[in-house]
C-alpha cells in the first residue's frame, strides 16, 4: 500500500492530496435540486425569539440578563458551561435588539429532542447593535488570541455536533496538526445549507479556513468537497485564486459522492488516507475537522467581530412552495421558517429537522432553531413512504457492503434480538455511527438504526446496573464481613479479657485497635505457646 | 417489536425481498429454457408439480403459525426453494416423488426452524438429499423421451448397456414426449399398467460427469471399439448449453446485485484448480478434465443458485469466501472419491454446517479497530505566526 502511495505521490507531486475509495456508502437521491434553485435569503427579524441557552448534555448556565431588561443585538445573554473535556464556556448573543419577556423550557430543534431553558426574546424591530470590533488583519493575532475572540463570538460545530470551536483549538495545542480539513462534504438528502454558503460565500468561507488554519497551526489546509457539486466547486476555485487568499495555501479535494462521506473519520480515512483508530480524537493523529459553517462563523466572528447569532438552515419537502436556504436568526421558530417559504399546513404529514436519513421527527412546529439545526423538511404525505411492515432477516448482507464501519449489521440485529452483550460489543455496536445506509439498502425493512439505538440504551442501562450492583455488593459483603467479626468479637470477648486500647492515637487507630489488637500480644504468644505444649503432649501421648 | 417505527431514516431504496426472489426466478429462467429444449418436458411438470405443493405446504405453515398468509406468501421464497428443488429432481419422476420432496422442505427444514430467515439448512437441498437417500433409484435415473422401435438394448461384455440404433428419440418437445413426460409424473392417468423402466434411460443420467464417472476406463474404450461412443450422445452438448445458461443467469444475478461474487467465484475456482491438478490425462481419465466439471455438471447452479441462498450461507464476506472454498473441495471430492453421484446438495448442506463457525470467525476488521499504532506526526514545522 506504502509502496503504491510513494508511486502515486511521485506521480503526482510530492504533496497532491487526493481522495481514497473508502468502503461502504450509498448513493440515495439527493433532493437536493428544489432547495438550491433561490439565493439565500435572510430572514426578517420575527417578533419572538426564543434563544436555547441548554446544553444538551448538563452544565452550567450563568444568566446574564433579567426578564424585563431591554438588550441590544450582540449582547451576551448567558454562558453555558460544559464539562465534557475540561470547562469549556460558550455564550449565547441577542440575536436582535429587544426585551426579554421570559426565562423557561421549550422545544428546540435539536436531535435530543428534549426540552430546553430557552430565553424568550420580545424583538423590538430596531436591531439596534452593540459596536463591534473587526479585527482587519487577522494574521497579526496569535492562536490564543484567536481562540479567545472564537470562544466570545460562542461559536460552535455547525456541522451537527455542537462541539465547540475554541475547544477544538485548544486540542490541537496540544499536538501537531498536519492536516486542517474543511469539510464540505454535504452528503445527506435534503441538506444543501453548505453548498449554498459556498456558491455565494466561498471567499469568507476560505478567509475563516485559513484564520482556522492558522490558530491550530496546521501544515495544510484542505477543503473537501463532493464532486456532485459544480456551483461550489467553481466558487471555492475562483475563491481560492482571488486575494484574499494569501499564501494559496487551502487545498481543494474533489470526494466521490456517496454517503455518508462527510462523517468525520470516513472523511479522513478518504482524503488523507490515515485511519482513526476507536477511541482516539482525530486531532492525537494530527487532524482536524471543521464544517464549512463554522469556518464562516469563524471568519465573521474575528473578520467582522461578529458573535455568532446566526446560521444556515435548508427549508425544504415537498410542501412548501418555495425551498430555500435562509441565514436564520438563532430562536426563529420553525413555524415562522416555514410561512416564509409559503406552507400548506393542511397536507403537511410531518417535520423532519436534520436530512433525511439521520433526521429526527420535529416534536413541534414551534421549536426554536439552534446553532446546530442544518435543515428542517415539511414533509407531504407521499414524500417519504410510511414504513413497510418488517420482514424477517434473509441475511442477504447488502447491510454489511455499505456500512462505512465496516459492521455486520445483519449480525448485529441477530444479537440485539436476543440481547447478547457480550456478542454486541465484541461485533463493534458503539462503532455504529447511526448514519442509516443499512437501513436505506434493507430489503426486509427493518429498523436496523433504533435497533441499534435501543440496544445501546440497553447496554449502557446494564453497565449502570452493574455499577450499582457491585457497590452493593460490596457494601453487602462488607457488612457480612462486619457482623460475623462483631460475632468473633463477642466470642473472644467471653473468652479473654479485653486489653484497654490506647487512646493516644487517633480514632483510625482506635479503630485499628478494636479489629487486631483486641487481645494484645502477649496474651496472644502464651496462649500459642500454651496450645501448642498440649499439641505436643498429646503427640507424645500417642507416640507411647 | 413493532414494525412500523417512525425514526430516521426516512428514505429507503425501495427494494423488498419479493423483489430479489423475482429477479432470481428470472435469471433461472434461461436454464429452465435450456434443459426444456434438451430434456423435454419433464422439468416443467416437476416445476409445476412442486410449486403446487409448495405454496399449499407454505399456505398451511403459515396458517399453523398464525401468521399472515398473504403477506408471506407473496415474498416469493417458497416459489424459489421450489424451482430449485424441481430442477434438480431427475424429470421423468412421479409426483409423489416431487410432493415429498417440497413439502418436506417447506414444512420441516424452513418453517419448524422458524420459517423464512431462520433455516439453518438450504431447504431444496434438503429436500433434493432426502429423497436421494430414501429413493436412491428412483432419483438417479434420467427420462429422456425416446419410442422404443424393436429389441431390447444390447449390452456389451462388460455389462454396459449400449445404446442401439433401433431406438428412436423422440422430438423433445413434441406432443408425444409430452404425454410420456405425463404419464411417468401421473402414472396412475395411464389405462393399463406400464412398465417404467421402459422409458426411463438408466443410462442417461443426470450428467456427463457422472458418466464419466460411472463408467470405468475398459467400459469405456471398449464401448468405443464398438463404434459407440458415450461422448458421441447429444446430452454433453445439452449440459454445456444447460449451464452455460445458469451461468449467464448468474452473471445476471450478480449485475442486479442480488447475490455477492464472493460465493460462486469462490466455489468455481476451488473447483476449477481442484480439477486441474488431479487430472492427470492418460493415465487416471477417471478425474475428468476441469472442464467437464464446470460444464459437465451442476457446477453452475449450484454455485450461482443454491449456495448463495443468504440464509443458509455464511454472511461475511471473508467468511463468504471460505464457505465457497469449502462447498468446492465437497464438490469435488464428493464427485471423486465419494460414492454419490453428483454432490452439490451434500457440498451445500456442509456448508451450511460451517456457516456459523465462520460467520463468528471470519469477520473483516472494523473500521478503526487493530490498528497498528502509529507513530506521532512530525512536529510541526511552520513556526506559529506571532
Amino acid at each position: 500500500m506504502s509502496a503504491l502511495r510513494q508511486l502515486a505521490s511521485k506521480f503526482f507531486g510530492s504533496d497532491t492530496v487526493f481522495a481514497r475509495r473508502t468502503v461502504g456508502g450509498i448513493q440515495p437521491l439527493p433532493f437536493k435540486e428544489d432547495s438550491l434553485r433561490s439565493r439565500i435569503m435572510s430572514t426578517p427579524i420575527p417578533q419572538q425569539l426564543t434563544i436555547p441557552i441548554g446544553a444538551a448534555d448538563g452544565g452550567e448556565i450563568t444568566l446574564l440578563v433579567d426578564i424585563g431588561e431591554q438588550v441590544s443585538k450582540y449582547q451576551k445573554l448567558a454562558v453555558i458551561s460544559i464539562f465534557t473535556e475540561g470547562v469549556s464556556d460558550v455564550p449565547v448573543h441577542a440575536p436582535t435588539s429587544g426585551v426579554i419577556t421570559s426565562i423557561e423550557n421549550s422545544i428546540v430543534a435539536d436531535h435530543s429532542q428534549q426540552q430546553q431553558l430557552c430565553i424568550n426574546l420580545a424583538a423590538d424591530g430596531h436591531d439596534e447593535a452593540l459596536q463591534l470590533e473587526p479585527q482587519s488583519n487577522y494574521s497579526l493575532l496569535s492562536r490564543v488570541n484567536i481562540a479567545s475572540l472564537i470562544r466570545d463570538a460562542g461559536v460552535i460545530g455547525m456541522g451537527g455536533a455542537g462541539f465547540p470551536a475554541a475547544d477544538k483549538l485548544r486540542l490541537c495545542g496540544e499536538s501537531a496538526i498536519e492536516f486542517l480539513i474543511i469539510n464540505a462534504a454535504e452528503c445527506e438528502p435534503y441538506i444543501t445549507a453548505d453548498e449554498a454558503l459556498l456558491r455565494e460565500r466561498a471567499e469568507k468561507v476560505v478567509v475563516g479556513a485559513e484564520i482556522l488554519k492558522q490558530a491550530s497551526a496546521a501544515r495544510r489546509c484542505i477543503i473537501a468537497i463532493e464532486d456532485t457539486k459544480p456551483d461550489a466547486i467553481d466558487a471555492l476555485k475562483q475563491a481560492l485564486k482571488s486575494e484574499m487568499n494569501l499564501d494559496q495555501t487551502c487545498e481543494l479535494v474533489l470526494i466521490p459522492s456517496k454517503y455518508p462521506a462527510g462523517s468525520e473519520r470516513q472523511l479522513i480515512k478518504c482524503v488523507t488516507g490515515i485511519e482513526i483508530a476507536t477511541g482516539q480524537h482525530p486531532t492525537e493523529n494530527g487532524i482536524v475537522m471543521y464544517n464549512v459553517g463554522t469556518a464562516y462563523a469563524v471568519y465573521e466572528a474575528i473578520v467582522e467581530g461578529k458573535p455568532c447569532v446566526s446560521r444556515f438552515t435548508t427549508l425544504c419537502g415537498q410542501e412548501l412552495k418555495t425551498p430555500k436556504n435562509f441565514e436564520v436568526l438563532i430562536g426563529t421558530t420553525a413555524d415562522f421558517l416555514f410561512e416564509l417559504c409559503g406552507i400548506e399546513t393542511s397536507n403537511k404529514q410531518k417535520s423532519i429537522l436534520g436530512g433525511s436519513l439521520m433526521g429526527s421527527e420535529l416534536g413541534s412546529d414551534k421549536a426554536a432553531i439552534c446553532k446546530t439545526t442544518n435543515c428542517l423538511i415539511a414533509a407531504s404525505a407521499d414524500e417519504f413512504q410510511a414504513p413497510q411492515a418488517e420482514q424477517a432477516c434473509i441475511r442477504c448482507g447488502f447491510c454489511a457492503d455499505v456500512c462505512p464501519s465496516k459492521l455486520l449489521p445483519q449480525q448485529l440485529l441477530a444479537f440485539s434480538k436476543t440481547a447478547d452483550t457480550t456478542q454486541l460489543l465484541e461485533h463493534g455496536l458503539f462503532d455504529c455511527i447511526e448514519c442509516g445506509a443499512c437501513d436505506y439498502v434493507c430489503p426486509s425493512h427493518i429498523p436496523l438504526v433504533s435497533t441499534y439505538k435501543e440496544s445501546k440504551k440497553l447496554i449502557a442501562t446494564r453497565r449502570q446496573d452493574l455499577e450499582h450492583g457491585s457497590y452493593w455488593q460490596q457494601r453487602f459483603q462488607f457488612r457480612q464481613y462486619r457482623v460475623k467479626k462483631e460475632k468473633d468479637q463477642a466470642v473472644s470477648r467471653k473468652v479473654a479479657v479485653p486489653a484497654k486500647p490506647t487512646l493516644a492515637a487517633g480514632p483510625a487507630v482506635k479503630q485499628q485497635n478494636k479489629k487486631t489488637d483486641f487481645i494484645s500480644k502477649e496474651q496472644a504468644s502464651l496462649d500459642i505457646a500454651a496450645a501448642v505444649a498440649r499439641v505436643k503432649a498429646r503427640r507424645d501421648e500417642k507416640n507411647q | 417489536m413493532s414494525g412500523l417505527v417512525a425514526g430516521a431514516p426516512f428514505q429507503h431504496s425501495g427494494r423488498n425481498i419479493a423483489q430479489l426472489m423475482q429477479t432470481l426466478l428470472y435469471a433461472l429462467l434461461p436454464g429452465i429454457f435450456a434443459s426444456l429444449w434438451f430434456f423435454g418436458f419433464g422439468i416443467l411438470i416437476n416445476i409445476a408439480i412442486a410449486i403446487t405443493f409448495a405454496v399449499l405446504a407454505e399456505a398451511a405453515m403459515l396458517r399453523l403459525r398464525n401468521r399472515d398468509i398473504r403477506s408471506h406468501l407473496s415474498d416469493r421464497s417458497a416459489l424459489v426453494t421450489a424451482l430449485l428443488f424441481a430442477i434438480a429432481i431427475p424429470p421423468g419422476s412421479p409426483w409423489w416423488l416431487v410432493a415429498l420432496g417440497i413439502v418436506f422442505a417447506i414444512v420441516i427444514v424452513k418453517h419448524l426452524y422458524g420459517g423464512l430467515g431462520q433455516n439453518p439448512f438450504n431447504p431444496a437441498m434438503c429436500g433434493y438429499a432426502m429423497l436421494l437417500l430414501a429413493f436412491p433409484l428412483a432419483m438417479t435415473g434420467w427420462h429422456i423421451p425416446f419410442e422404443v422401435i424393436t429389441g431390447p438394448l444390447s449390452v456389451d461384455n462388460l455389462g454396459t448397456p449400449i445404446l442401439t440404433a433401433e431406438r428412436e428419440f423422440l422430438s423433445q418437445l413434441s406432443w408425444g414426449s409430452f404425454k410420456q413426460a405425463l404419464l411417468l409424473a401421473f402414472p396412475f392417468a395411464a389405462s393399463g399398467a406400464i412398465d417404467i423402466s421402459e422409458f426411463v434411460d438408466g443410462l442417461a443420467m443426470a450428467t456427463p460427469l457422472i458418466e464419466f464417472k460411472m463408467a470405468g476406463k475398459s467400459a469405456l474404450l471398449a464401448a468405443r471399439e464398438s463404434g459407440a461412443s458415450l461422448f458421441a450422445r447429444e446430452s454433453e452438448t445439452a449440459w454445456e448449453i444447460i449451464n452455460i445458461s445458469y451461468l449467464l443467469g448468474g452473471l445476471f444475478l450478480l449485475y442486479k446485485r442480488v447475490i455477492s461474487w464472493h460465493i460462486p467465484f469462490a466455489i468455481i475456482a476451488t473447483v476449477f484448480i481442484l480439477a486441474a491438478l488431479f487430472y492427470a490425462p492418460g493415465s487416471v481419465a477417471i478425474y475428468g478434465t476441469p472442464y467437464l466439471h464446470l460444464f459437465g455438471s451442476a457446477t453452475m447452479i449450484g454455485a450461482f443458485f443454491i449456495a448463495t441462498d443468504p440464509v443458509s450461507a455464511a454472511t461475511t464476506r471473508p467468511g463468504k469466501l471460505v464457505y465457497g472454498f469449502i462447498i468446492g473441495v465437497s464438490i469435488y471430492s464428493i464427485r471423486v472419491w465419494g460414492s454419490y453421484l453428483d454432490s452439490i446438495a451434500f457440498a451445500v448442506l456442509f456448508g451450511n454446517f460451517c456457516a456459523p463457525i465462520l460467520d463468528q470467525y471470519c469477520r473483516p476488521r472494523i473500521f478503526g479497530h487493530g490498528l497498528r499504532s502509529k507513530s506521532k506526526p512530525l512536529p510541526n514545522e511552520v513556526p506559529v505566526k506571532p
